[in-house]
């Protein structure tokens, strides 16, 4: 395989590798087909028009119009005269597909399916990241720039879909511009004709060098070190960190919709565009929360379930005694889930698909290896008793000889927690005043915020932080209210599921971002009633219940900006754009329609995206150069400051860049000559500006500018169109003379810090010198000899 | 006994000399000595420059390509007068400088002059004469005066001495020591002429010889003139730092022995103007000192023993110093 097709090869291999994290955006893996299929016509264009001597304009063109036929085969529709040759109806169509893709891009979140406008997109933009990659590899030789494609092409799935994208997707990617760098390095090197051992032996091209060896060593080490500083340094919290542990623990693993079984007491929710879930036709006027999860296990992380017992079966359901008995009809959207949100107490005539049975412990709907992927739709009746306060205030506890007793009131020892437990609940003494006392310590008027993000205050157990920081999230109100009740003593549990929803017509919605967690308390009696510590404000579709006058906000919490920015998700509350006024109604159960939650949609129609500006970004950064170039050729020729000197510093700036080489120890006439030499057009043009130079530096009456900027630009374009056409890329692209000044300044720099310390070192010699006994030659033309 | 000297008036102040004229009478004496010498224009102007620099010239070469002809060409281009001393082992420094001899008439001594008391000496097969003779002559290339019997007798103005060598035969030859080739300003070789210059030599002398139709072109009092008006050319200070970077590098090459003197860098200076001036230009350009940077640095170099051992010379020596020595030393680089 010759040089030029072997980068070739290389180039499309390290650009499918770099794709990989793709994995986590799109459902299966028949996007890689096409994908694949376009990495290698275009690097096939490309390589078959190197080998035919034509120029990187030429390949460039080749490979656009290979894309070009790709997409056309694979999208044409019909359009395309003899299926590849595009027709202006292609491009309709084309244009058509664009428009749906990037709808879909905004309304669907991943992992989507690859088809339609998505994948043409997908390939579409591939398509040319693959060429511009191919030029930067093979055809300017500047596998450094690569880089940029390959990162562009990485952070694409890490920002479309972070939570998807798992921290080992980057090693691949990483590896793959190693092996740019490196395939890159050893053809410069092998161009001599042999490579050199550490020992300083020639040897062939295909001998195994130790250098070869420490090179790759090196590698994995720098792969292992930047993985392990990504893990430890906390940047953008999002949580590298978690995440890494959190796929340990197997806990994102839960299909679209589900919800993590887990209440953390820490944590970050990071959640993008809301995806409809549930749509619920009831006759319930206000419903309240859909319960999926119960969580009844503490561990000092924060709460995770039992595991589901199951066997009893639907049938034995028969409700909670409440008197009006609704009837609601769920038809799934999204939900993926080894259970089945369900309101209230689910009664009988619970109609739905495949094998489902009840966990009578905690009343959760559990799949005897169904899951509700299968299920499109389901009903059941259920009741949702309301409860009176005066009921529950005299209502007891549980019974600590009851065999629950023990399993809803285990946690682990935390003294700290204590003390604030018995401070908050003061002199209560029923379960309900300390449900109540709770929920006062929990509430807005004694300082907690709602907000995304857990903040560290250094405690060792984290709902120490909470409590001290008072900021956070649903499942950490929920974790810290069921923990304290059980402190005091009081059977308590979370639950997650989804909260109301918003109304839609009849129905009600429920988004991704409806995802909620709350708090049970067992009362001997009523038995598990619902309480939610969590600020109103903070929760889109959130519920008021009556039986526990939740503290009204003193302070607007939409002014919070953790809680007004940014959406959130997983697995609780949607974004709380000032949500906070339909909140405060939703105080009357009696009216559902002020329960208004916000879709994702009040924030992704806001129309901005960081990840397009990332884009716009690294689109400008590789012009940076280009542009810096041209404002110092501008400054230079600037009338107002034009000299011969400085028309000749970009006379050798140009020389550089255009890689003429000129000596240091020419004279400028001679300089000049050699300009002419390179640049035969321009040879009066290089003449003038060597002898304006000349006469600058060395006649004591100065030069005349006239006519220098015009040289200089005439020397220029002269320079340009006898430069290669990979010659001329790089010296718009990236300057040879900007690069040598940064070095030289850095240069300038190090040879300045070595001198000194030079220096320095000589100081101190001197200082602790001794004198020697000598006899040396100087010392005997002073002491003299007989 | 008469105490008798030149009262070493200074020359009278000549009218100033436009660049162009000095270009004009420059080209003038070219064109006449290039009649003689075909196809060696280059030597010629370096020789010409040396004269104007008011240095002297050691011409170097094998027999019979035109050393004599050249110092006669440029002798008799200038309306001045020409000595020539055939340099032998038995010449005697009173041969030389001349001698004090008794008059019986005027019953006294007095001076006859030497060979030396001319504007152009020409001195040929240097190498042969005995050092003590070499050393006569030597001071009288430096100090321009001749001293006998007590008596200093100044040496005309202008005053060149064109001293030939043969490199190759040197049975029976004293070579110059360092310390005397320091004295010329510059060292040249003609080389063998082209074929067509060697052609047309052979037509041009079918007849007659060139050099007895030559006419001169300047006076003594022209060339006075021009050697004023060239150290007036100006020297801008990065000219000067090269110069000195360029005469600091012989002295710090792992090659050389012993480097070139301060005199070197003065007479690199100096030959540098007149090759400035007779461009027509007021002011010496580096491309000036690199055309004199060899002829004028090689000859007072000291090569290493290996170095002459592999077979390396001077001249290739500044001419890579020449190659490596920036033009304009950068202040920010040590």
């Amino acid at each position: 395989m010759n040089g030029q097709r072997h980068a070739t090869m290389v180039a499309a291999a390290t650009l499918a590798l770099t794709l990989t994290p793709l994995i986590g955006v799109f459902e299966g893996l028949g996007w890689t087909v096409p994908v694949l299929l376009t990495i290698t016509v275009i690097a096939t264009t490309g390589s078959l028009l190197r080998a035919a001597g034509r120029g990187q304009g030429l390949q460039t063109l080749a490979m656009c119009a290979g894309l070009l036929v790709v997409l056309t085969a694979g999208f044409g529709d019909g359009t395309a005269l003899l299926f590849v040759i595009p027709t202006p109806d292609t491009f309709v169509h084309f244009a058509f597909l664009a428009g749906e893709g990037t709808s879909a891009i905004v309304r669907e979140a991943p992992p989507v399916t690859p088809d339609g406008g998505i994948l043409f997109l997908t390939l579409f933009g591939i398509g040319l990241v693959a060429i511009l990659h191919d030029m930067f590899v093979v055809g300017l030789r500047t596998p450094a720039l690569a880089g940029l494609t390959l990162l562009t092409m990485y952070l694409v799935p890490v920002s479309v879909a972070p939570d998807a994208t798992a921290w080992f997707w980057f090693i691949l990617p990483a590896v793959s511009y190693l092996w740019l760098l490196a395939d890159d390095n050893l053809r410069r090197v092998s161009a001599f004709g042999h490579r050199f051992t550490g020992a300083g032996q020639l040897v062939s091209q295909r001998f195994p060098s130790p250098m070869a060896r420490t090179a790759r060593w090196s590698a994995a080490g720098f792969i292992l070190v930047t993985l392990m500083a990504l893990t430890v340094v906390p940047t953008n919290t999002s949580g590298f960190i978690d995440r890494v542990a959190e796929d340990f623990r197997g806990g994102t693993d839960a299909g679209l919709g589900d919800v993590n079984p887990w209440a953390n007491l820490s944590g970050a929710l990071n959640r993008p565009e809301a995806v409809d879930v549930l749509r619920v036709t009831t006759d319930d006027p206000n419903p309240r929360y859909l319960k999926m999860h119960v969580l009844d296990e503490l561990t000092s992380d924060g709460f995770g379930p039992d595991d589901y017992e199951g066997g009893a079966s639907l049938d034995d359901l028969d409700g909670g005694g409440g008197t009006d008995v609704y009837t609601a009809t769920i038809e799934n959207l999204a939900l993926e889930a080894p259970v089945v949100p369900v309101y209230g107490n689910p009664s009988s005539g619970f109609d739905i698909d495949g094998d489902w049975s009840l966990d009578e412990d905690t009343g959760v709907v559990v799949g005897d290896g169904s899951d509700m992927s299968e299920v499109d739709s389901y009903s059941f009746s259920y009741d949702d008793p309301v409860y009176d306060a005066a009921t529950l205030a005299d209502a007891g506890g549980m019974d600590p000889d009851d065999e629950r007793w023990e399993e809803n009131t285990r946690h682990p020892d935390v003294p700290e927690l204590t003390a604030i437990v018995d401070d908050a609940l003061g002199g209560a003494s029923t379960v309900h005043e300390k449900v109540l006392a709770v929920l006062d310590y929990l509430s807005v008027s004694n300082g907690f915020r709602y907000t995304l993000e857990t903040a560290d205050a250094g405690n060792d157990e984290a709902i120490l932080d909470f409590l001290e920081t008072k900021e956070g999230y649903c499942q950490q109100y929920a974790a810290a209210m069921a923990w304290m009740l059980r402190e005091a003593d009081v059977p308590a549990r979370v639950v997650v599921g989804l909260s109301q929803g918003s109304r839609d017509g009849e129905d009600w919605v429920l988004t991704s971002h409806d995802y909620h967690a709350w708090v049970e308390v067992y009362y001997e009696g009523p038995g598990w009633v619902t309480y939610d510590p969590t600020p109103s404000a903070g929760v889109p579709g959130s519920v008021s219940f009556p039986w526990a006058t939740e503290p009204q906000p003193e302070d607007e919490p939409t002014t919070e900006p953790g809680a007004s920015t940014a959406p959130s998700g997983s697995p609780s509350d949607g974004p709380a754009t000032a949500e906070g006024a339909p909140s405060e109604g939703a105080d009357q159960p009696t009216d559902g329609l002020t329960a208004q939650a916000a879709d994702g949609g009040s924030d992704g129609g806001s129309g901005f995206n960081p990840a397009w500006l990332l884009l716009l970004v690294l689109v400008v950064v590789p012009f940076i150069p280009a542009v810096w170039r041209g404002l110092l050729r501008r400054r230079r020729l600037d009338p107002a400051r034009l000299t011969a000197k400085t028309a000749w510093d970009e006379v050798l700036d140009l020389a550089l860049d255009y890689g003429v080489g000129l000596s240091d120890s020419l004279t400028p006439r001679q300089a000049a000559g050699v300009l002419g030499q390179a640049a035969p057009g321009a040879r009066d043009a290089a003449n003038a500006l060597g002898s304006a130079m000349a006469r600058h530096r060395y006649s004591p009456h100065g030069a005349d500018t006239a006519g220098l900027a015009d040289a200089v630009r005439d020397l220029h374009s002269e320079l340009d169109k006898n430069a290669e056409t990979r010659r001329r890329y790089q010296a718009m692209l990236w300057p040879a003379s900007l690069l040598l000044k940064l070095t030289a300044r850095r240069a300038e720099e190090t040879s300045r810090l070595a001198r000194r310390s030079a220096r320095a070192t000589d100081r101190v010699r001197a200082a602790v010198r001794r004198p020697r006994r000598s006899n040396s030659r100087r010392d005997r033309s002073v002491t003299g000899r007989p | 006994m008469t105490f008798e000297s030149s009262p070493g008036q200074p020359p009278q102040a000549p009218a100033p000399l436009s660049p162009q004229e000095f270009k004009a009478t420059a080209e003038g004496i070219l064109t006449n000595v290039e009649w003689v010498i075909e196809g060696k224009s280059h030597t010629i102007k370096l020789a010409l420059a040396v004269m104007l620099a008011e240095g002297h010239l050691l011409l170097e070469d094998v027999p019979g390509v035109g050393k004599t002809q050249l110092a006669k060409a440029l002798a008799r281009s200038v309306d001045c007068s020409v000595r020539r001393i055939q340099f032998t082992p038995d010449l005697l420094p009173s041969d030389v400088t001349g001698v004090s001899i008794f008059d019986p008439e005027k019953r006294d001594f007095v001076f006859k002059p030497g060979a030396i008391f001319g504007n152009l000496i020409l001195g040929d097969e240097i190498n042969r004469a005995s050092p003590k003779t070499q050393s006569a002559l030597l001071e009288c290339m430096e100090e321009r005066q001749v001293t006998v019997d007590g008596n200093t007798y100044k040496l005309r103005s202008p005053f060149m001495v064109i001293a030939t060598q043969n490199p190759v035969e040197m049975e029976g030859t004293y070579p110059l020591p360092e310390a005397q080739r320091d004295r010329f300003a510059a060292r040249l070789a003609i080389g063998y002429p082209d074929i067509n210059a060697e052609l047309a030599l052979l037509d041009r002398r079918e007849e007659y010889n060139p050099l007895d139709a030559l006419r001169p072109v300047a006076d003594a009092e022209m060339i006075v003139r021009m050697i004023a008006a060239a150290r007036a050319v100006h020297l801008a200070p990065e000219l000067k730092r090269y110069v000195v970077d360029l005469v600091a590098a012989t002295r710090t090459n792992a090659q050389v022995r012993l480097g070139a003197s301060p005199r070197a860098t003065l007479q690199l200076l100096r030959c540098t103007q007149v090759l400035a001036a007779m461009d027509g230009r007021d002011f010496a350009l580096p491309d000036d000192v690199q055309q004199l940077a060899v002829p004028v640095l090689a000859h007072r170099l000291i090569p290493t023993t290996e170095t002459t051992m592999g077979g390396g010379d001077t001249k290739a020596i500044v001419s890579d110093i020449l190659r490596h020595v920036p033009v304009v030393s950068h202040p920010g680089r040590f």
